[in-house]
Formats: structure tokens, sequence, C-alpha cells
């Protein structure tokens, strides 16, 4: 496989994780709460893809259309009832709440479709060539289909008046809630908004992802590197970060040997911590830096 | 700076003396296997004493520091394969006699320690959250490493250890190790160095600020509690006699362990002690029927106890009123666990 074509290969990957990280650098950046339950809220979407695929032959692309108002709905739930009561509290209550989540979410989930693994096959899981390099089709459109809502969502965070109540929430509570915003409100809304695109991603990716239960965490370690590289809630910040992912990724299964697709992802994990380690203020210069207190 | 009286000693006389409960109860212990228990009651009593030691040490670094560790596990593996290794392959791999248990036993807690003093020099500068998933990732790899290294580790066929089984010598190893854990945490919180880790748990620019030397506490209770899970590693893996990536690094230890310490209260001596006794006790009588929903069961709780319990039983028991449902759903942060 020669280099170029591998680097596309990351490319396609990493843009894509760029959206599907999308919600959690969201959600900590308005609530400054780590959701250990967003790897969760990926396989929860892979699910109603797979089983919309099973039941009625639906195309995994129009599940994860489908699936939006749905986990909407859960997310903002959730956060209503749930986790607006740990927002005020410190990183280590939200912290292990999330994790209780997470846990009890792939248990319910083990429970009623077993831990077995499941695949969508859906007909144009092939190839085509372009200039010379192979481009996977399922790789290819949830690519484009990633950059496409996350400039949607861009907009609506800038131009909707409920997109600047979410930035306002994020930039600072007390004034938010002086000029008039429903605080708690406001944070279930970016919750269901941020569940709901999680779950998008999920569905996308279904037809090139194994199905199980436990593969959140695999999701949710992927989202918190990508954030801390990229930056709180930053758009640019998710796609750059979950670029440099994908890359690196994609190039060490390929370049060193030995390495299975697990393994690749074991140490991307590693160099990822030693990135964090070196730079805690993320690649991006400029960013606001995650508050201090655990 | 010893012009700091832990507070214990001066205002609360009950907690001065709270030691020699442990000692009788550990005593009391002790005598158990003279009443010719079966096999399996005593291994039910070596594990709860694992849950415990595990639950303690767990609190020393998560409790105490207020570094939520996630990936705690990795110190039990590392100590779980150091014995395996020395056991097993000691000939082949690194040139040296094959060890008996009682000589390979003690390198499982230091590898465990120089592990977290190497992995600490670079998690600890994180800030929390950026610890816990540092973490959390150090134990997904670390189990692919495992299954990777196969002419080390025995890969994903596992490692066989000599069996000695001798369950009542197996017991007073584990309710030894549980002592000197749980005792070793009433010493650091009544010391100095517990109460320097309780402020950088508060508040660390303002601990630092204080002249507490945060980076080296932190990593002193990093490498201790790390040492101590990792000789629990070392000797779960001789007792069980078989290792292998997916029972060393078992998902449910590692989330009972973090259980145990939270539903007892965070940061306390005697929280996960009772924590680890009353989820064992749980799992045992109860979830054990269940067994399908034991992860479940566990992640419920954890939200449930974070929720309603956030000092966890003993901040319930020293509150000294069981506090209505409803006050509980309003939940005003009226709970301030014992610091």
């Amino acid at each position: 496989m020669s280099f170029l074509q591998a680097l596309l290969n990351g490319i396609l990957v990493g843009g894509f994780y760029g959206f599907m990280i999308l919600g959690f650098s969201i959600i900590w950046g308005v609530m400054g709460i780590i959701n250990l339950a967003h790897g969760e809220y990926v396989m929860m979407g892979a699910y109603f893809a797979w089983a919309m695929f099973r039941q009625f032959g639906i195309d995994p692309l129009i599940s994860a259309v489908l699936v939006f108002p749905v986990m909407f709905v859960v997310g903002y739930v959730l956060q209503w009832l749930v986790i607006n009561r740990v927002v005020e509290r410190p990183h280590l209550i939200s912290l292990l709440l999330s994790f209780g989540i997470s846990i009890s979410i792939a248990n319910i989930y083990k429970l009623i479709y077993t831990a077995d693994y499941r695949s969508v096959t859906v007909s144009y899981a092939g190839s085509f060539q372009l200039a010379g390099l192979t481009f996977p089709t399922v790789k290819t459109i949830i690519f484009f289909a990633g950059l496409l809502l996350m400039a949607a969502l861009h907009l609506f965070l800038q131009r909707t008046r409920l997109g600047k109540s979410i930035r306002a929430a994020a930039q600072n509570k007390e004034a938010a809630k002086i000029v008039g915003i429903d605080i708690n409100r406001v944070y279930a809304i970016t919750a269901g908004i941020c569940v709901g695109l999680t779950a998008m991603a999920g569905a996308m990716i279904a037809p090139i992802q194994p199905i199980f239960p436990f593969m959140g965490p695999l999701f949710t370690v992927r989202a918190f590197a990508i954030t801390a590289l990229g930056g709180l809630g930053r758009i640019p910040g998710a796609l750059l970060g979950g670029l440099l992912l994908g890359i690196v990724e994609t190039l060490l299964t390929i370049y060193v040997p030995g390495t299975g697709a697990k393994v690749g992802t074991a140490v991307s994990f590693l160099i990822l911590v030693l990135v964090l380690v070196t730079r805690p203020q993320g690649l991006l210069k400029g960013l606001r830096p995650v508050e201090e207190g655990a | 700076m010893s012009r700091f009286t832990p507070p214990s000693a001066s205002e609360n006389p009950v907690r001065r003396y709270d030691i020699w409960l442990w000692v009788i109860l550990v005593l009391l212990a002790a005598l158990y296997p003279f009443t010719q228990p079966t096999t399996a009651r005593l291994l039910i009593a070596i594990q709860m004493f694992m849950l415990i030691t595990l639950a303690s040490n767990w609190n020393l670094i998560g409790g105490m520091t207020g570094y939520v560790d996630f990936g705690h596990l990795t110190f039990f593996g590392i100590g779980a394969y150091t014995v395996g290794i020395l056991m097993t392959r000691s000939g082949e791999v690194i040139f040296a006699p094959q060890l008996s248990f009682w000589q390979a036993w003690p390198f499982s807690g230091l590898t465990a320690m120089l592990f977290a003093l190497t992995l600490g020099a670079a998690t600890l500068r994180l800030k929390g959250p950026y610890f816990s998933i540092a973490m959390l990732a150090t134990l997904l790899a670390m189990r692919e490493i495992v299954r990777l290294f196969t002419p080390l580790t025995g890969g994903g066929g596992g490692l066989d250890l000599p069996p000695e089984l001798n369950r009542i010598q197996e017991y007073y190893i584990a309710l030894g190790l549980m002592a000197l854990s749980v005792g070793l945490m009433w010493w650091i919180r009544n010391s100095e160095f517990g109460l320097s880790l309780l402020a950088i748990r508060e508040d660390e620019i303002g601990a630092e600020m204080r002249g507490i030397n945060t980076t080296l506490h932190k990593t002193t209770a990093f490498a201790l509690s790390a040492f101590l899970t990792g000789l629990v590693g070392g000797f779960w893996a001789w007792q069980n006699t078989y290792i292998d990536p997916d029972v060393v690094f078992f998902e449910p230890r590692n989330l009972e362990m973090i259980m145990a310490a939270v539903l007892g209260g965070l940061g306390t001596v005697w929280g996960p002690p009772l924590g680890a006794a009353v989820l064992y006790w749980l799992r045992e009588f109860f979830w054990n029927r269940f067994l399908f929903a034991h992860l479940l069961g566990l992640g419920l709780m954890l939200i449930f106890v974070v929720l309603f319990l956030p000092g966890g039983l003993v901040g319930l028991l020293q509150k000294g009123r069981v506090t209505s449902v409803l006050d509980l759903w309003r939940l005003q942060p009226a709970h301030e666990e014992e610091t």
C-alpha cells in the first residue's frame, strides 16, 4: 500500500472522528462535564442502524437521520433528570456519575442484544478508483456527511438564537442567567443535540465497524484524546485532532508489523497520552484551558 | 510544618482509638481457620479480603488525593504477570532460575511501583479528568500489549502457574495484606502526609502555595497505592494458578474496586473496607443469582450512590440520621464528606 493511499485512509477516518467526537467536545466545553458515556451513545446509534437494517432493510444513512430525534429525547431527559444535578459539583462527582451511566447503558444493551458481534453489510460496501487511489465508498460518504454536519452545527451555533444562548452559557453561566437564559433548559437542549449527533455518527459507522455492547470505551478514549488535542467545544479543533488521530492510527496499523487494528489503537492511545503530557494545553495555541479542579 | 496537629488526635477522641477496633477485628479473623471452615468458605473470605485491600488502596489515590484512577487495575495486572512470568518463564526469558512464589512476590509490588513512578511522572502532571482518561487508556492499552507479547506473557493462551494450594496459608496472606493496607491508610489519614493529600484534593494550587510539595506527595501516594495493588495482583495470580489477559484485566474487578471506595465514602479510612464488605456480600448472596446483570447492577448503584449518598455509607452514619428520600432527591449539596 502506497504512502499516499495510507494517508488518504487516515484522512477519511480522521474526518469522521472529528464529527464523531463533537458531542463530547461541546458538552465538555459548555458544562465542564467529561461525559464518559460518549462511546455508549455511538454504540446506541450503531445498534439502531443495525436493528433498522435487519427489521426493515433501512439503509444506515437513513437510520442516521431517523436516530437523531430519538436520541435527542434520550439526551434531553437524561440531562434534565440526572446530570443537571451534578453540573455544579466537583469533577470527581460527574466523572463517577457518567462512568456509572456508561456501564449501565453498555450492560442494558448486552442484556437486550447479547454480547455477539453484529455487522451491517450495505450494497455499496466496495470501493472506487479515482486519480490512482482507492476510495472505500462507505468511508468516503461518511467523511463528507461528517464535514457537512459539522458545518451545519457551526452555522447553528453562530447564527441561531438557541445556538447563541448555548455559547453564552459556555462563556459565562452567571451572566447568561442574568440576561434571562434558562440555564437548565439550555443544558438539556445542548445534551440532546450532542447525544443525537453522536448517535448519528454511530449509525453512519455501522457498515464498517463490528457492533457490540462494549465498543463504547474505545470511542470515549478517542473522543477525549481528540478533544484534548484540538480544544474544547471547537469545531475546527475537533476536525484537526480527528485528522491527526486518524492518520496516526492508520499509519501505525500499516507500517508497524505485527500490530492488528486493535493494537494499533492501543499504541496510538499511548502516543496521545504522551502528547497530552508534553502539551497539556492542546496542540492549538490560545485555547481556553480546562478549568482547574478535580 | 509539624505545627499542624492532626485534628483527629485532639478534637475527636474516637478516631484515636478506632485502630484498636481494627486490630481486634483482624485478630478475630485470624482465629477463623481454627473453626475448621470449608475450603469454599475460606475462599470467599480470601476474595473479600482482596476486594477490601484493593478498595483501600484505590482510596489512597482516588479518594484522598482526588485523582480518580479509572485504570488502577493496570497495577494489579502488572503484579499478576510479574509473579506469573517469574514463576514459570524466567528460565527462558531473563536467564534466572525459576523463582518460588515467596521469591517472586516482592517483585510484583516493585514492578508495579516502578511502573507507577514512570507513568505517574507523566500522568500526575495532568489535572483531574485528564489523569482519569489517561489511566483508562493505559488499562485498555495494557490489556492489548500483554496479549501481543506472547513469548513473555503467553498471549491470549495465558500462563499456568505451579499450583501449591494451601488455602489456610493463602487466608493468612490475604488477611495480612488487608490488615497492612487498611492500617497504613489509618496512619496516613492521621499524619501530615494524609492532610497534605486531602489539601491537594480540595485545592491543589492552594496547597502548593502553602508550601506543600504536591508533586512529591501525589507521586508517593500513587506509588504506594500501586505497590500494594501490585502485591494483591501477584498474590491473586498465585492463588488462581492461571492468568490470561481477560481474567487479569477483568472489567468488573476494576469497577468493584472503585465502587467499593465510593460506596463506603471517599477519602475516609473505614469507608472503603465497609463498602467492599457490603458490596462483596451483595455479590455473593444476591447478584450471584442474577449474574448476567452484575455489571448493570454495579453501574446503576454507582449512579445512585453518586446522586444520593455522596458521602458514602460512612457519611450517612456520621450524619446520625437517615436523610429522607425527598431530601435526597432535592439534593442540596448538604453532604460534605468527612474531610
